[in-house]
């Protein structure tokens, strides 16, 4: 069973899985963590699009690389965002963030 | 290498592989504990790097548990520790919320496995077969060299910015 | 010479019939203030009409073929409307009656509506009226037929409800136009089946074709018997009988105008009209002989229970009326079209000498009339006796003449019932009519001395000056109409000679024409005659019996019969049954079907959308609320969906 739909449905799992704890979750650090189960389903696809379909195997490669990094650099940002938004709100409940002061 | 138990041993870590991962994903989603959350986070990108792995390319895996596990899980437990913890004061789950974010995301979820499933996915003609590291490194200093500079580019503006940020609301609390 | 002929008549005709409009048009835009204005424009513009409905008949008595003008009104795909006028023998003699009465009844006007502060309005109406009828009379087509029917039941309406301020009238205005416009839908109804089925509503080419057997019997069937209910309706035929008595609300001469003579006349008019269509359908000629009897003689015993004058009258009407529809049932054309003709003399005569015994005592009770002296005044009593002698058929008045030929036709029919229910109708008629005329000539208690009561002492002054020229204005019209009534019966053969014709152009198929006229000569006529004029004089002397000699106990065999008066006084209960069909069935049924149909599914409707509006506004208000997952959520459901979309 190793083809590429394998590979891909994973990935969708993956990723839908992250989208429901995004959508449904009140924790702020739960919804990080969903988002960064999104990015690794995103990730997984392009591995397998890489290993199944692509010319050179070392590009495929390089995107996944250069994903990872985007996703810490996210998370780092949304980590200080969150500490911020606590330091605010003495809550890291993302339904009292409601106020749509600027 | 060519025993007969080998082929067979190859399929069974590969499905383990993915019953961590996605045993790992479920625990990162549903419970409402935190820290069960991060560590069902931690066991499905250990099983995403090995994931990675049955792909072919052990220095991806290699990265995978590098970067995700070894930085960022870390800096979500700092992030953790550094909140209250919302289970003092957890308000009820709105069945509505969850129904309809379960609609979501099933829709999404059958829109994918369609295209995946309708897609005539055609490999291309000619295949490389250099799976090396060396031949990453190569590529990244040459063709995809100015990526690489914004990537870091990226990579520092991220870290002034978290500074900035975490810096600014001190001042105001 | 043709030419000029033909030019002369049409603007004879062109006259007769739109110059009483110019003058409703005039009087209602110009003249509303000035009373003798309007009086002088009305009565001169239908004295022209009079005057060119003699000179058409004059000239027109011997033509062979009928005149027919028309002008293209409306014109569609394969579909003309026109206007126009149709000449021929029986729309001239019908021209001729309208105008005559028209004319007597509005110089009779001047007297009786003297003072009245609607005098400008009631010419109006009196112009519009005569308008309407004279057009409709020399219709060429059903449509104009219909439009100028509808119109003159306007006219009816306005004139019915002349005394608006009074409740009864207005309701009884309401109550005939309702009616009549009910009988309408059915007659609508059958020209439209007739249109789709035939083509043409044109009044030559129905008949012809009818007398050639081109229209199919189920589609004649049909379209004669929903045009039948037209005439039910106009001329107040079984069921739609109530509103003609209530019709009596308005002025006398009105009554003698519309409600006797010429309005309700129209549906029997109409129905002589397109006799060879009718003719064609023997099932639709026996639901009229039927419904006539019925008419006749439910009308007849309505008359026995009542003690109001021109009720009365009104139910006799009705009776004449359902004679005529018997008649012309049973086949026999001429016969109806001719006691049509004598019964408007006769009918209007009655009224008008009615209306001024009314207007002289302000009572329509005949009892009072009778113990205020009404025997006195001697040419209202002397014409009202030719009236009742010539509605009874006693000779030599026109009435027997015309009653002879529809027992003649009746005599003629197969079934022998009508006859016999001719014949008890009849009897009928004498007796309530001489009733009548008994309880003037010898009142009960004999008459009051005149100087009775405080009435009399406010008329001393002016009776002299009513004497004058207002008591005149009234009675020459009345003995104009006697005069009519005692020489018109001596003018059968001849008109029975224009009427048919002779030829092809008879008005009539010959087979019905032989066996409904004729059928009864010989022997048999002269038993019939007997027994008619027997009857006659039996309910004459039956009525004297009652009502007439000195001892008589002026009650009447109804008295006896408490619950057969209450039956008859309350005209069957017929208005009772309407009363309650509209409250159970129209009010409770279909208008509060129609009621909660309006506030439930039409406002519903409306309101629902609004309610849905602001749900919908409030359901998607938690967008604007700041949770950013609704947002999240909305994104990718509609991602989701535009995928699948394509993927399908």
């Amino acid at each position: 069973m190793n083809t590429l739909e394998t590979y891909l449905v994973v990935a969708a799992v993956l990723f839908c899985l992250g989208l429901l704890g995004v959508l449904q979750r009140r924790n702020l650090i739960g919804i990080l963590i969903s988002i960064e189960l999104m990015l690794n389903g995103a990730n997984i696809n392009f591995m397998a699009f890489n290993r199944f379909l692509a010319p050179e195997p070392a590009v495929g490669q390089i995107i996944a690389l250069f994903v990872m990094g985007l996703a810490a650099a996210e998370a780092a940002i949304g980590l200080s965002i969150i500490l911020a938004l606590f330091r605010r709100l003495h809550s890291i409940n993302i339904e009292r963030a409601q106020r749509l002061r600027g | 290498m060519s025993f007969p138990g080998v082929e067979n041993l190859a399929q069974m870590a590969f499905w383990v592989t993915l019953g961590f991962t996605l045993t790992g994903a479920f625990i990162a989603v549903f419970p409402r504990n935190i820290l069960y959350n991060v560590l069902g986070l931690s066991l499905c990108l250990a099983g995403i790097g090995g994931i990675y792995l049955c792909l072919g390319s052990f220095f991806i895996a290699l990265m995978q548990w590098l970067i995700y596990i070894g930085a960022i899980t870390i800096a979500i437990v700092f992030a953790i520790m550094l909140s209250r913890p919302l289970y003092t004061a957890v308000p009820e789950r709105k069945v509505p919320k969850v129904a309809l974010a379960t609609a979501a995301g099933a829709v999404f979820l059958v829109a994918v496995l369609g295209v995946i499933f309708k897609t005539n996915w055609k490999p291309a003609v000619e295949r490389g077969k250099d799976w090396s590291v060396a031949a990453i490194g190569h590529l990244l200093l040459t063709r995809y060299d100015l990526v690489f500079e914004v990537i870091s580019l990226v990579l520092l503006v991220a870290i002034i910015g978290a500074i900035v940020t975490a810096g600014y609301s001190r001042r105001l609390s | 010479m043709a030419w000029i002929f033909k030019d002369s008549v049409l603007l004879a005709a062109a006259l007769a019939t739109c110059l009483p409009f110019f003058s409703m048009a005039i009087i209602l835009l110009f003249t509303r203030k000035n009373p003798r204005l309007s009086c002088t424009i009305s009565i001169s513009a239908v004295t022209v009409s009079l005057g060119c409905a003699l000179y058409l008949l004059r000239t027109l008595w011997d033509a062979r073929v009928p005149l027919e003008y028309r002008v293209s009104w409306l014109a569609a795909d394969n579909l003309v409307v026109p206007y126009g006028y149709l000449l021929d023998p029986l729309s001239l003699l019908m021209l001729t009656i309208v105008a005559v009465i028209s004319f007597l009844v509005q110089v009779y006007s001047v007297g009786y509506m003297a003072g009245d502060p609607g005098y400008s309005r009631y010419y109006a109406f009196q112009s519009l009226f005569a308008w309407a009828m004279m057009s409709m009379v020399v219709a060429p087509s059903m449509l104009q037929l219909f439009i100028f029917w509808e119109l003159v039941g306007l006219a009816s309406y306005f004139l019915i409800g002349f005394y608006y301020e009074k409740w009864s009238a207005s309701q009884a205005g309401k109550k005939a136009f309702v009616m009549t416009r009910l009988g309408d839908v059915g007659f609508f109804l059958g020209l439209i089946i007739l249109f789709l089925g035939y083509g043409n509503l044109g009044i030559t080419d129905i008949n012809e074709a009818a007398r050639a057997n081109a229209i199919s019997p189920y589609l004649a069937s049909i379209a004669a018997f929903l045009i039948f209910c037209g005439v039910v309706g106009k001329s107040a035929q079984f069921p739609l009988i109530t509103w003609l008595p209530d019709a009596m609300e308005g002025p006398t001469p009105v009554s003698a105008l519309l409600h006797s003579a010429t309005m309700v006349a129209a549906g029997v008019y109409m129905f002589s009209r397109i006799f060879p269509f009718f003719a064609v359908s023997p099932d639709a000629m026996s639901v009229a002989l039927a419904v006539g009897t019925v008419t006749m003689l439910l009308a007849s015993t309505m008359a026995m229970a009542t003690y109001d004058l021109k009720q009365v009258w009104a139910y006799s009407t009705v009776s004449q009326l359902g004679f005529m529809v018997m008649a012309l049932g049973a086949g026999g054309y001429f016969a109806g079209v001719f006691h049509l003709t004598t019964h408007a003399g006769f009918k209007a005569l009655l009224f008008l000498c009615s209306g001024i015994f009314i207007h002289e005592y302000h009572t329509n009770d005949m009892r009072i009339i009778g113990r205020r002296g009404g025997r006195k005044r001697g040419i209202p009593m002397v014409c009202m006796t030719v009236g009742a002698l010539a509605l009874s058929g006693v000779f030599p008045m026109a009435g027997f003449f015309s009653k002879e030929a529809i027992l003649g036709v009746l005599a003629g029919h197969p079934n022998k019932i009508w006859l016999v229910a001719g014949l008890l109708g009849a009897l009928m008629t004498a007796y309530y009519s001489f009733r009548l005329i008994f309880f003037l000539l010898f009142p009960k208690g004999g008459v009051e001395p005149p100087s009775h009561g405080p009435n009399s002492h406010g008329h001393e002054p002016h009776e002299e000056e009513h004497r004058g020229h207002i008591f005149w204005t009234m009675a020459w019209p009345v003995m104009i109409l006697a005069g009519v009534t005692l020489v018109l019966g001596f003018c059968q053969s001849s008109l029975e000679s224009f009427l048919m014709g002779a030829g092809t152009h008879g008005a009539v198929p010959a087979a019905h024409d032989a066996a409904g006229e004729h059928g009864a000569h010989g022997a048999g006529h002269y038993v019939l005659l007997a027994a008619a004029v027997g009857l006659a004089l039996a309910g004459i002397a039956w009525a004297w019996v009652e009502f007439g000699r000195k001892k008589a106990s002026r009650e009447g065999f109804l008295a006896r019969l408490p619950r057969t008066r209450e039956l008859f006084g309350r005209r069957w209960y017929m208005d009772d049954f309407f009363r309650k069909f509209l409250d159970r069935v129209v009010y409770a049924g279909f208008t509060s079907l129609f009621t909660r149909n309006d506030r439930r599914v039409i406002d519903g409707a409306i309101d629902g959308i609004c309610a849905g509006t602001v749900g919908g506004g409030r359901l998607f208000s938690f967008l604007q609320s700041g949770m950013l997952q609704y947002n999240l959520l909305l994104m990718i459901t509609a991602v989701g969906i535009v995928v699948l979309l394509f993927l399908l």
